[in-house]
């Protein structure tokens, strides 16, 4: 592998690994205030306890995504410097706007975290849902960001220079709502899916049960609605691809041949020296439906793109799968739950709470499956259209030695973090009612 | 608009070497704190940097986006030609965030707290040195631009420029110079005995930061570095570094009468005149390579990115900068406002 492979490897490891962090960062504060409102409202001391629990993971979370989100400005530069040379003036302002959403987030969670008994109550309460809306804000900044990426406007490029910038029509690019929305649910059904599977399995364990179900009723109603709209959202995404990035919604359904009435490929194995694929399931003229709103619609294939422009088919197709998959599933999970609501006698079942257990680390799966659909989707461009990846990439070689390094290091990070989470539960379940 | 650009970038790097060094700096004390003493320095830490620490990094971050924003070019430079100390003032960064967080957040106390503990002492250390070194490396005058990247050797292009004596010295001092900003901030947090042993602690770091001064300047004339030669025969900076020398007395007789406040804005004001001193000669050329100056006005981005950059600036300032100063305030890192009782501090 060249070079460039490898700071390719390394910017996605550590953006899978930032990601994580940074879905918690947004989500759990939210679920840290309810549980401290139903304290304040209730005086029901396990909301009390439940809420400093939480407190303690919004910490440890937090700066681990911060961490490794420094990590990340430094590196968009070190090792896309062509890139950041051009990009950077034209992106600014959501990272600027972003870097100013971090500030209000470090400077609320000081409040929180420091100010029990020393800040008027509903302040100090205030000062948490302050933390979740600059969570949500930064993260919307960024993909933002992202989304110019994938459709670059706001300048003008003349003979290799990139002039007339406006950096208003920059941030609000035609794809940033899209993806912007999609993200934002996706880090509440991913969140909510792992924090309720986490409870789940101590209420299955019988660990506790009766904070456990407050916990895992907070965290899973976010999720069940998130799940709902995520798949709606994410239609509204395809449909935005298959007018701006045509090539991309070919990959993601690996479809070789132009066609009307295209019919849309559930599994499949990609052959890509054959470009064939084989072993799928086909529902009949439902690509065309879902792209294009029109059962008759064109769908143009791969082989009707330039060859040095096609991503690599196989990862994008199979990540997208994974994706749809947990999708289709996590929005049935979330219908179980309502239904649960009526029919109380599920939640005596072991079965129930052990299926909450199975699905929490799914959500996280999907929004990794999720980036690789977009970001390798993209290949070879960096700037879609405009700059390709092999020439952002750092002239310094010996970038395997810098991957490894992350990897390791982002490894026992994140064993650490495990590790302490389960103490903090272990904390938790020690105590008698 | 650029000068309200430019404000921001001097006062995000100011903030980041105060705020940002005398968090690092915390933990350098409390290395260099003897076994019995090193639990105080830890719980003191603990109040006095928690409610703040993570808003004193995001400078930090603010000065990285407004370099990519608007100054682009000089960024590239950056990015490329300091890759390696980067990396490591990353991973000390890492470490340094995660082991502060899991001292204090772990639920169960046990002996991890040793692992916890010497990672955070000994990444404090490293990581103002690398960031030090990168800074040296800039004005080092050893950077090489090459046109051709695959005629030079990896050492002459990314390792000599920062990985010499004169880099480190660099590196040592602005780690004194964090040590030093500690100390002395935390004088103003402690009562009775355990203030006593920050004052001497002050003094000690003191020295240390003139003596690294002196060596520095000496070494760098001796070997001719550039910006050296420049600094001194600078009647402008060699003035802001006789009056912090000045400014060194009250500032040592503050430390010794254990003052709270007067010791802290002394302190803040050397690190204003070192910093001054040492750009004011060079500016805006603040990169010094084998070859030529590089300006930081050099490659400006179009005016509307800088227009655009500086409206958000300002708006982000006016959040930003009240919601922080209540919060120090709140958690009393901010004295001024107290009555005189502190001043005395006896
Ligand atoms: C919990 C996570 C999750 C779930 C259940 C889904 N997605 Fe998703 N998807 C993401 C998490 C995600 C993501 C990680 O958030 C992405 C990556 C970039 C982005 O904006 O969102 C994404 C990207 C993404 C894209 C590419 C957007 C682009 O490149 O601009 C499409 C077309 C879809 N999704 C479509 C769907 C559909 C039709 C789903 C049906 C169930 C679905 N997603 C479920
Ligand atoms: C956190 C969620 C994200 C994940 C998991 C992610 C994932 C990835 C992956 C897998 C690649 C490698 C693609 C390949 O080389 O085949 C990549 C590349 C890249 N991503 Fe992302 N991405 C994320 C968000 C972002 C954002 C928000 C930005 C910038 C604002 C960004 C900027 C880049 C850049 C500059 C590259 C390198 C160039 C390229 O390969 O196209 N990414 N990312
Ligand atoms: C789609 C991808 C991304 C999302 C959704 C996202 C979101 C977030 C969120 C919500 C936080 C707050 C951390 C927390 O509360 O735990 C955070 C932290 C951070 N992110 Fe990301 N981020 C993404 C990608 C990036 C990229 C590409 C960069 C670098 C340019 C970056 C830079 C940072 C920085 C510097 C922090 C730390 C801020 C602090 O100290 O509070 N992020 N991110």
């Amino acid at each position: 592998m060249e070079n460039l492979d490898f700071a390719r490897l390394q910017m996605a490891f550590t953006l899978g690994f930032h990601i994580i962090f940074a879905c918690i960062g947004m989500v759990m504060p939210f679920f840290m205030v309810v549980s401290h409102k139903k304290w304040l409202n209730t005086r029901n001391p396990l909301y009390l306890e439940l809420t400093k629990a939480w407190q303690k993971g919004v910490a440890i979370f937090f700066v681990t995504g911060a961490v490794s989100g420094t990590a990340l400005s430094f590196e968009l530069g070190m090792l896309w410097p062509e890139f950041m040379k051009h990009a950077g003036p034209i992106i600014g302002m959501p990272f600027s706007l972003e870097g100013a959403a971090f500030f209000v987030e470090a400077i609320a969670l000081g409040f929180y975290l420091y100010g029990w008994n020393k800040l008027p109550e509903k302040f100090h309460w205030f000062t948490g849902i302050i933390i979740g809306i600059s969570g949500v804000a930064s993260g919307i900044l960024v993909v933002s960001a992202n989304g110019w990426m994938n459709a670059p406007t706001g300048f003008d490029y003349v003979n290799g220079e990139y002039i007339n910038i406006d950096p208003v029509q920059a941030l609000l690019n035609p794809a940033w709502f899209t993806q912007a929305l999609h993200m934002t649910l996706a880090a509440f059904v991913a969140t909510s899916f792992a924090v309720a599977g986490v409870h789940a399995f101590q209420v299955y364990r019988n660990k506790r049960p009766e904070l456990h179900k407050k916990a895992f009723k907070i965290a899973v109603v976010f999720g069940a609605v998130a799940a709902f709209l995520q798949p709606l959202s994410g239609d509204l995404s395809a449909k935005d691809i298959a007018e701006r990035q045509p090539v991309k919604l070919a990959a993601m359904e690996a479809h070789y041949e132009t066609d009307t009435n295209v019919p849309l490929y559930i599994g499949g194995i990609v052959d890509e020296e054959q470009q064939t694929v084989s072993h799928k399931i086909e529902i009949p003229g439902a690509l065309s439906f879902l792209a294009f709103g029109d059962f008759d619609a064109e769908v143009v294939g791969l082989k009707d793109f330039p060859e040095d422009e096609l991503p690599p088919v196989a990862v994008v197709h199979y990540a997208f799968q994974v994706m749809v998959g947990i999708g289709t599933l996590l929005m049935i999970a979330g219908l179980l739950y309502f239904i649960s609501l009526k029919y109380k006698s599920l939640l005596k079942r072991k079965w129930y709470w052990l299926l909450f257990v199975f699905l929490a680390p799914l959500g996280f799966i999907a929004v990794e499956a999720g980036w690789v659909v977009t970001e390798v989707g993209r290949q070879p461009w960096v700037i879609y259209g405009f700059m390709k990846t092999s020439e952002a990439v750092t002239p310094m070689p010996g970038m395997e030695f810098s991957f490894y390094m992350y990897v390791v290091v982002y490894l026992v990070l994140a064993l650490t973090v495990t590790w302490l989470m389960r103490r903090q539960i272990k904390v938790l379940n020690a105590v008698k009612d | 608009m650029l000068y309200v650009v430019l404000f921001f970038l001097l006062f995000s790097l100011l903030l980041y070497v105060l705020l940002g060094g005398a968090d690092f700096g915390a933990g350098i004390v409390e290395l260099f704190s003897s076994p019995r003493n090193k639990r105080t320095t830890r719980d003191t830490i603990y109040r006095v940097m928690g409610p703040v620490w993570e808003a004193n990094h995001i400078w930090l971050i603010i000065l990285l986006v407004i370099l990519w924003v608007a100054f682009p070019a000089y960024f590239n430079v950056i990015v490329i030609y300091l890759h390696v100390p980067f990396v490591l003032v990353l991973l000390g960064i890492t470490m340094r965030g995660v082991a502060f967080i899991f001292r204090h957040y772990d639920a169960i106390v046990d002996e991890s707290q040793v692992w916890y503990n010497w990672m955070f002492r000994i990444s404090s250390l490293i990581t103002p040195v690398f960031l030090g070194m990168s800074f040296g490396a800039l004005i080092g005058g050893k950077i090489i631009l090459a046109e051709d990247f695959s005629s030079y050797s990896f050492y002459d292009l990314y390792m000599l420029p920062w990985f010499n004596v004169f880099t480190l010295l660099v590196g040592l001092f602005y780690a004194a110079l964090c040590a030093f900003l500690a100390s002395t901030l935390l004088i103003g947090e402690t009562e009775g005995e355990v203030r006593k042993i920050f004052s001497r602690k002050s003094a000690y770091f003191t020295i240390a930061l003139v003596l690294l001064g002196f060596i520095l300047i000496i070494y760098g004339y001796v070997q001719e570095v550039l910006f050296i030669q420049d600094f001194i025969h600078n009647p402008v900076s060699l003035g802001a570094v006789g009056m912090s020398a000045l400014l060194l007395i009250p500032l040592w007789r503050a430390i010794k009468r254990q003052n709270r406040i007067a010791s802290r804005y002394l302190a803040g004001l050397q690190v204003v005149f070192v910093l001054f001193a040492a750009l004011y000669a060079h500016f805006p050329y603040i990169i010094i390579t084998a070859g030529k100056e590089l300006s930081l006005l050099e490659g400006l981005p179009p005016h509307s990115v800088i227009q655009n950059l500086g409206v958000m600036l300002l708006i982000g300032g006016g959040v930003i900068l009240p919601g922080l100063f209540h919060l120090m305030k709140s958690f009393g890192m901010i004295k001024i406002f107290r009555t005189g009782e502190d001043e005395v501090g006896q």
